[in-house]
Formats: C-alpha cells, structure tokens, sequence
C-alpha cells in the first residue's frame, strides 16, 4: 500500500475551468486589455508597482539570504561562499560567481510548470556579475541559489532584486544594489510591474536591471515590437522604479542593521 | 578563451580607437557574407551562413499540431540552437550548453515577438490550418559549426535566410467534418507556400570595446568588451527584441545611442542579406 | 582517549568559539554534563514551533512549519485521475520531499541531498501506511473520501514539501508540515461536463446555480480523525537530546525518530544503526518525550487552524 502511489503514475490533468466560461472570458478579456482605459486585474494604476515586502536573514544556514513578497510572486535567494571552487575548476586570481534559478512544482497555476525557465540562471548571473567585485574574493566561488515558491508575475525581475539583497546580507562587496524592474506592453499602454495574467497577453516587454545610483544599466532585455519613443519612455518608467525600489532595499538592510540581535 | 598578449590587447583596443580595425574593417563593416540555401535535404528549409570565419546552419521543419488554446489563431514556432563540439574546445560534454540556452533563448526573443505574438518576425496567422484545431508548428534549428565571434547576428541571418527557403506543403481539408471531429486533412506533397520573410528582422550586435562599439566583432575582440548590445530591427526600422550582453553596466543614454548606431547599420546588413540571399536562390535553382 | 586529554589540557587557554569548532564532541559533554545545551535549552526540551495555514496561494492545501531555524513549506495540489482497477473507489496521495539547493551549504543543484529521498520514503511510509489500515485503525487520510466517481474519477493529491532552512530534526519538521496542510486542504468544486471530463466550478456558479450541481458538494474537507506526529532525538552516552540541531546531528550520530498518533499509539520507529545501542529503557524515554511532545504539537496546529479561521 505504502508505495503504491509512488511506483504506479497515472495520467492525471488539474480539473480546468468549463470550456464555455473560458471562451466568453476570452473574448471579454483580450479587447479589455486593448481597451485605453482598462482596469488592471489587482486594481492598480498603470503606473504602479505591487507594492513589495522584503527581508534579509531568511536562511540561517546561508551566509546571507533575502525573502521578496510582490503580490504573489515570492522568492527566497540564499547566498553561500566565497567557498571552496569546484575541483575541476581552473585557478583564477578573480572570484566565481554561480547562480542557479529553480522553481518549486507547485510555483504555477499548473503543476511542475516551472521548468520552463532554464535561462533564467545565466540572466540572473548576467545581471549580477557587473556589480559584483569579483577581484574581492580570488580563488574562491560564491553561489547565488534562488527558489520561487510561488510565481505571480515578473519572476526574473524580483529573482534579481532579491538576490542583490541575499548578497548584501553575506556582506559581498558590490559596486551598488542591483533592482530590476520589467514593463509590459498591452496595446497602446505600458504596464510595470505585471502580473502573470497581463504577462500572458502582453505584446512586449522590457526588462531593465541597473545600479540605480551610479546610473548604469547591467541588464536589458526587450521583445516585441517597439518605436524608439516607446523604448525611451519605458525606460525611463524603470529606471525610476528601480530608483524608487533600490530606496526600500537599502531602508530593508538599515533596519537589519540596526535591529537588536536575537 | 582567447590568450592574448598585452601587446595584442593593446593593437586590437588602438585599432579601434582610430577606426582601422585589425582585418581592416572599419568600426561598424561587417565581414564578408556568404549564404547558401537547401543545404539539408530532409529539411522544409536551411541556409549555411559564414561570416568571416563564423559559420553556421539553420534549418526549419515544419509539423502539424495544435495551437495554443489561449491563441487559436496562430501556429507555433520554437528554436533551438546546439554548440557543435567541432566548432570550439569548450563546447565538449555540457560545455557548450549555457551559450546553446542563451543564444536560444535570445534568438526567440528576436524573432517571436510578445507573448501574444505581436511584433514576430514571422506571420504566426499564416501558419494556421484550421482554427482552434490545427496548425503548423515550425521547428527551427541551428547549429554552430565554427565560431570566430558574432553568433547571434550569423544565426539571425542563417534563420531568415532558411526561413526564405522554405516550403510548407499546402493542406487541403476536408469539407463537412463536424465542429467537434478532428479535421480530416489531405498533405499536398507537390504544392508548397512560400513563406513571406520580408517581415523577419535581422540582429545587429554592437560590441563596446573602450569607449567605442563596433559591429561583427571577431572572437578576439570580444574578448576585450565591456558589454555588447544585441538588437533585432526590422525592413521598418521597429525594434523587435534587444538584450545586453557582458559584465559591464551601461549609462541609459549609452544604450539609446547604441540602439540608433545599429538601426542605422542594420539598413545596409539588411540590403546585404537579401541580395545574397537571392543570389543563393538562383544558384540553388540551377545547379 | 589521547584526543580528550589533549582537549582537556587546551581547554584552559583557548577561546570558547575556537574550542567548539576544534573539539566539538567534547564541548557538547561538557555542556551536557550540566544538563544544559549550548542553545540554553534543558536537554528534553524542543526549540520554538511554529506553523501557518495557507502560506501558498496557488496550492489546494499549505503549510509552513518552523522548528527552531529548520523551515519546511508543504503544498498540495489535487489533480483528477482514473482510479486503479485494484481499487476504482480510492483516490492516491503522491508524497514528495525536496531539499533545494536554498537550504544548505552541504546541497548543490542539480546533486539531490542524500537525506532527500530517504525523509521522502518515511513521510510515504507515514502517511500512506497509517491510512491502509483504515478500516480497523482511525488513520489519517481515507482514501475512498478521494473518489470521485467509482471507476471514473477519483483525486490524486500531490503533496510537495520544500526545505527552505535546514537546521536538524527535519523529519519531525516535514511531516508537522504535512500534517498541517492536510488540514489546511480545501478540495476545489468540480463539476461533470458534457464532454465527461471533470471541470472545476467557481464559488458564484455553484451559487447561482448557473450549472448542475458539483461532485463533490458537501466533501470539500477530509476528516482527519487520528494525526501523527514526529520526535527525533540523539542517544549520546546516558543523555537523550529531544530535538537536535544540525550540528548536533552532524558531531552525535545516533538519531531515534518516534512517530506516535494523537491517541498515543505509535506509528513508526526509526533507528538507523548508529554507534550507541539503546536500551529499553532509553527507547522507553524517548517515547515519553514523544508523548510529551504530540500534545505540543497537537495545540500548536488547533491554535494554527483556529487562527486562519479568525481571518
């Protein structure tokens, strides 16, 4: 009885919601979201950020990790090193930085969906590379491991945020944090900050990831179909968010300071 | 990884700062291209391209399946591309597989739009064969068989050129088949549609080596960039994908220059490309 | 018993922090010799547990359970399946345990943890076995609440359990988590199409009456009668110590893990070899601290449901 479960996989499906309800919420949906005036499904302006929780000190065994809550999405980054390198690494007078995005089964609406997401590992370590001082720690690896537990939207972007966090909190020496912020593009309208319902209908999207006070962007991606004007005004909608989202995660680490130790 | 000497370093950062590049290129010329169409016989479409000392092969195969329920009117497309072990040391055992992914995952950024498909190079409508039911899916490989730098922008140019190359056999369905049946379809296996590729963008990297970018870096020379911007443009002018590459971060005006630099080098990538293209197609046709 | 002497010598002039990574053996005897640990706890006592319903919003059912620094965050998500032949009138509970690379220095990824499959199969054992003999003994889950339609459909519940932090006893940690999401589990409504597939039904259309009556309407809980509940403890010389961090498993390798239900009866028992043999006695305290300890445990989740129901 007892491995019964394990050794037998049946083919099972998540009940869906009834085909007929779909269709009409299809229909409503995508001119809604085409609509100039819509309203964003949380009730947000366009221009608004979920607002965002953030923690150091999650993980005790790491070195240093962070917990992020936006909306929905909720991510935990544990940091550990500078550690030994692997054994078939070669010697390098620069530190290795290693990171690794991993999602849990039940991350998605629909289970064991997040093994889509195989590039985030190297965007989240192209992210971070520019603003870590590799030279600080020579000869030696420090991982960056992420697990989302739960995925709302802007995944990579919060991974980023929160993993800049977990180094802070291992005390790596970086040039800045690193905030990341992403804008959808819906129709005519763009939307920061999104959620996984205007990701999946969205036509485009920016991803910035900068160092918001030396003003240097380290990672940008972008897809769909833009203008320049669009591209400078999205941009600018981000920098000024990650602007914005860099004060609270300085103000997190201030209050893990200065908060009496257990 | 290329060793290069510090007198080396020194010629190739020199040589771009006075715009005479170590093969004699100017700052934004591209190398020599050369396309060749139909190269793989059990592909729907493939192209060979080399730049320079970079080649690569991209090649199409065309599937029915069905589409996604939350966008019944479009087909599928994905890409894939592989590291030949031939092409480079460390593409031996799993060596090659973080590149394969990033290259990938940067060419469906390109070339696929938004997620709702908005902005694709390729007409994802004209894939459809039955609404709903049934549709093409396109699976496009590339592999890297030598690389001397620039991979993105030769696999960008293989893809549009195997693209362009490409017949998928027109279906004839049945009439009369009931709503909820699966359609009865009949493969045609003499006609074949053409695919329109004029809407397919192509993608400029500008690699930042000192205070200067250039275009088509050789492998040497990316090894002395900072950071390099990739951007897809297409025959408009509109941006269709872009991402950043390398350590260094980069001022947003930088960034906004870059992308200006390379819709303007793009113009003459994409005149280029389809003069060699249809060159190719003539030869292909006659030999 | 050169290394003690030699300790003992050094003891006088070294610094405590130095003296515990040196000889660490030898600075937890002579912290028990006191009946005390270096985390201020008595030796019987078990660190601070806490547990939330509902940490996860996209799961059917979800936990988070905490003991001292060891986290562990259980979801469940029911799926529809075709019941077995053997059994057309019983649903499946598939157990899952990960220990993701967040967790520990000693996890890297894409290397599973070596404990990882071994919790995975006693959490199995557990909770599958207690509810096999469902019908003489008041186990936890009973599988024929899982059905369906006999023959047709029937649920299939995946239970994850993710270690966030791993700091010892992560056993104990793991089933508390599973328990508690257990409980926490809400069925969705489903209804039957016209196509006889299983669909879900939101809240307004079951009250509008918009479609045909749900499935399952009035079987959207399962009765939990009878929960277990897990103590590890380390057997070192005389002492016992309830609870073990991970360094104390790591330096005292002898672990006996208790399983007993609510009523008292036990479950499971586990000792995995080890360099200390136990005598009855030993074995006989260590099921008094379980016993002790099930009435905690047993409070700590009542006031967790009683919370989530306040909000």
């Amino acid at each position: 009885m007892a491995g019964k479960s394990s050794s037998i996989a049946p083919t099972t499906y998540s009940p869906s919601p009834t085909l007929k309800v779909k269709k009409k919420q299809q229909q409503q949906q995508q001119p809604i979201f085409k609509d100039v005036d819509w309203v964003r499904p949380d009730g947000r302006s366009f221009q608004h950020c979920r607002p965002a929780f953030l923690r150091t000190g999650a993980v005790n065994s790491a070195s240093g990790s962070a917990y992020a809550e936006f909306g929905n999405t909720k991510v935990i980054v544990s940091v550990f090193g500078p550690r030994e390198s692997k054994k078939a690494m070669m010697f390098s007078d620069i530190g290795r930085l290693n990171c690794n995005v991993s999602y849990t089964t039940f991350a998605s609406s629909i289970r064991g969906q997040g093994s889509e997401h195989k590039e985030f590992s190297s965007m989240l370590h192209k992210a971070l590379e520019g603003a870590v001082m590799l030279e600080s720690f020579p000869k030696t690896t420090v991982d960056v491991f992420a697990l989302v537990l739960e995925s709302g939207g802007s995944d990579l972007p919060v991974v980023i945020s929160c993993a800049s966090l977990a180094l802070a909190d291992a005390g790596i020496m970086m040039f800045d944090l690193v905030t990341s912020v992403s804008v959808s593009c819906l129709g005519t309208n763009l939307v920061i900050d999104p959620i996984t319902e205007e990701e999946s209908y969205q036509d485009g999207s920016l991803m910035i990831t900068s160092m918001p006070s030396r003003n240097e962007v380290t990672q940008l991606t972008l897809s769909g179909d833009w203008s320049t004007p669009k591209i400078h005004e999205a941009m600018q909608l981000c920098l000024d968010a990650c602007l914005k989202l860099g004060e609270i995660m300085r103000s997190c680490l201030r209050e893990a300071t200065s908060a009496p130790h257990e | 990884m290329v060793g290069l000497s510090v007198g080396e370093k020194h010629f190739i950062q020199g040589g771009i700062a006075q715009d005479l590049r170590s093969d004699g290129r100017k700052r934004l010329t591209y190398r020599p291209i050369s396309v060749e169409t139909g190269v793989l016989a059990q592909a729907n479409g493939s192209a060979r391209v080399k730049l320079g000392g970079t080649d690569v092969i991209a090649s199409v195969k065309a599937e029915l399946g069905r589409p996604n329920h939350l966008y019944p009117d479009k087909g599928k497309v994905s890409i894939y591309v592989d590291c030949s072990p031939t092409a480079a040391p460390m593409f031996e055992g799993r060596g090659g597989e973080e590149l394969s992914a990033e290259l990938s995952a940067a060419l469906q950024r390109c070339l696929l739009g938004g997620r709702s498909g908005a902005g694709a190079g390729i007409n994802l409508s004209a894939l459809i064969v039955v609404e709903g039911k049934m549709c093409w899916d396109l699976y496009i490989d590339g592999l890297v068989v030598s690389s001397d730098g620039n991979l993105l922008d030769a696999l960008g140019a293989a893809i549009k050129a195997a693209l362009s190359n490409t017949g998928i056999p027109k279906v004839n369905v049945a009439v009369g088949a009931s709503a909820d049946e699966e359609p009865e379809v009949d493969i045609s296996d003499e006609e074949f549609l053409q695919f329109d590729t004029s809407g397919v963008p192509v993608i400029v990297t500008l690699t930042k080596v000192g205070r200067h970018y250039i275009a088509d870096a050789t492998l040497e020379e990316e090894s002395q960039m900072s950071s390099a911007l990739s951007v897809s443009v297409d025959r408009h002018g509109h941006i269709c994908g872009m991402m950043k590459r390398g350590g260094a971060g980069l001022d947003p005006s930088v960034i906004l220059d870059m992308i200006s630099v390379s819709k303007h080098v793009s113009d003459q990538l994409i005149a280029k490309l389809d003069s060699e293209i249809s060159a190719a197609e003539v030869d292909e046709a006659e030999s | 018993m050169g290394v003690t002497d030699v300790s003992g010598d050094m003891a006088g002039e070294m610094e405590v922090d130095a003296f515990r990574r040196l000889f660490p053996l030898r600075f937890y005897e002579r912290h028990l010799s006191e009946s005390i640990r270096p985390d201020a706890r008595p030796l019987g006592k078990s660190r601070d547990t806490t547990v939330a319903l509902g940490a996860v919003a996209s799961a059917d059912g979800s936990a988070l359970a905490k003991i001292g620094h060891t986290t562990m965050l259980a979801a469940i998500k029911m799926e529809v399946m075709t019941p077995t032949s053997d059994s057309p009138d019983e649903g499946c509970i598939a157990i899952d345990f990960h220990m993701p690379a967040i967790c520990s220095p000693l996890v890297r990824p894409g290397r599973p943890a070596e404990e990882a499959p071994v919790i995975s199969k006693q959490l199995t054992d557990v909770i599958l076995s207690f509810d096999g003999c469902w019908l003489f003994s008041s186990g936890m889950v009973n599988m024929k609440e899982l059905c369906l339609i006999p023959g047709k459909a029937a649920w299939m519940a995946y239970l994850d359990i993710y270690c966030l932090d791993a700091d010892g006893a992560l056993f104990d940690a793991a089933l508390l988590s599973a328990v508690a999401a257990f409980s926490h589990l809400h069925i969705p409504a489903v209804s039957l199409n016209d196509e006889g597939r299983v669909v879900s039904v939101s809240e307004e259309q079951v009250e509008g009456n918009s479609i045909k009556e749900p499935l399952n309407k009035g079987k959207r809980k399962l009765t939990l009668s009878s929960t277990p509940f897990a103590l590890t403890c380390i057997l070192h010389k005389k002492y016992i110590l309830a609870d073990p961090t991970a360094e104390e498993e790591s330096i005292m390798e002898t672990l006996v893990t208790v399983v007993l239900d609510v009523t008292g009866r036990l479950v499971s028992f586990y000792k995995p070899g080890g360099a200390f043999l136990a005598y009855t006695s030993a074995v006989q305290d260590c099921i008094a601290l379980t016993r002790q300890r099930v009435k905690e445990l047993q409070k700590i989740l009542i006031d967790a449901i009683a919370d989530m129901e306040l909000d």
